[in-house]
């Protein structure tokens, strides 16, 4: 065994805040995992507390999405534990959690181009509530949708899909959600628009654990923030203090 | 914190009491090669059993050949089809699935590309 193994170990729990491991919902520990031979996670450690929102951060290619990925159990760790609601959930598959309440929003768009907003919404009642019921509440929280519910879901703006793709994702009734790249490839007054209602959901109590690019937006909703550098949490805490860290992360001044 | 402390209670339950199967791929890939090894074997099988039923006089020996060669065989063969097919059509579905998905999703795209030069070409005209 290597000798730098436990003093690794106690260095990554030093870096995570206490308030954080009170209560995880979702956490992960000493999380390794590879696409083929290249290894794009070199032992995550993260925890998401209840009823709060973590943004993870950071630039391209740090192995934001392929956590998110690991942790909703899309993707086999090659190492380490995924542990949900205090359990270990490594082996489960993403539908086993998509099922209990575990939804996970990915990257571009999660819907079907070629269905009308109403038919993409009709899918969603796989989860056992009623169109209207479903309808109600994606109305509520994005009403451009409702005048747009026949129109193919493929002719609509990028936002328009994304709030499909999202309402579609809070249908579920979702107890731990986790977005990834929600910003990606739209003008910043929708991007505010869509966290608008990421906060309100945070509100209602749900867990959310958001993978961004772009910080600046997603740090007045999250609760917390983590730095992700080369396959590593570098940093974790609350958003005001890492501004100027993550600034730094990007330029590579690290 | 949580205005909804049932559901979240509801979750946990679920968690807890989630079953976790580990299918290890080796052992899908080991069952899906053990099917095609099964059909190789039955064909080999079926054709030395003609070959012995075919080159014998003696009836009581090429009825043996047959059995032990013909229904072996066969059996080896049903059972490698059955593997074969349960450990790599669902496989292939999910790809196709997610082909079918993609291309209609290019296909859409390539339609709004065109309308929407269209609709350029339209207010040039006017």
């Amino acid at each position: 065994m290597d000798p730098r193994q436990p003093s690794e170990a106690n260095a990554r729990a030093a870096a995570m805040p206490p308030e954080l491991m009170q209560d995880p919902l979702l956490e992960l520990e000493a999380v390794t995992a590879a696409y083929g031979r290249i290894q794009v996670l070199n032992g995550v450690d993260l925890a998401v507390p209840a009823g709060t929102v973590l943004a993870l951060l950071g630039p391209n290619g740090g192995g934001k999405s392929t956590t998110l990925k690991v942790a909703s159990c899309q993707m086999e760790p090659t190492s380490g534990r995924v542990k949900i609601a205090g359990r270990t959930v490594n082996g489960a598959t993403s539908e086993q959690l998509a099922e209990l309440g575990v939804c996970t929003i990915p990257e571009g768009r999660g819907i079907f181009a070629n269905l009308t907003v109403r038919e993409n919404l009709e899918l969603a009642t796989y989860t056992g509530k009623s169109l209207s019921a479903i309808e109600d509440r994606t109305y509520s929280f994005f009403p451009r949708l409702a005048e747009r519910r026949h129109q193919l879901a493929g002719t609509m703006s990028g936002g328009e899909q994304q709030m499909l793709s999202m309402s579609r994702a809070l249908s579920s009734d979702p107890v731990l959600l986790m977005l990834d790249e929600l910003s990606m490839g739209l003008a910043p007054l929708v991007v505010e628009e869509l966290y608008a209602v990421v906060s309100q959901v945070a509100g209602e109590g749900v867990s959310i654990l958001v993978v961004e690019q772009f910080a600046r937006t997603v740090l007045g909703v999250a609760d917390w923030a983590a730095i992700m550098l080369g396959g590593r949490i570098t940093r974790v805490g609350p958003p005001g203090e890492l501004e100027q860290e993550l600034t730094a992360a990007y330029l590579g001044d690290r | 914190m949580n205005e909804n402390p049932q559901r979240v209670e509801e979750f946990r339950e679920a968690i807890s009491e989630m079953k976790i199967s580990h299918p290890p791929p080796a052992v899908e890939r080991a069952y899906l090669w053990l099917g095609v090894i099964g059909v190789a074997v039955g064909f080999v099988l079926i054709v030395m059993g003609y070959n012995g039923a075919a080159t014998t006089e003696f009836t009581p020996e090429a009825v043996s050949y047959l059995i032990s060669g013909g229904v072996v065989g066969l059996a080896l063969i049903v059972v490698g089809v059955g593997l074969f097919l349960r450990y790599s059509m669902a496989r292939f579905q999910r790809f196709w699935l997610l082909r079918d998905i993609f291309e209609q999703r290019a296909q859409t795209d390539r339609i709004i590309q065109v309308l929407e030069r269209i609709e350029k070409l339209d207010i040039e005209i006017e």
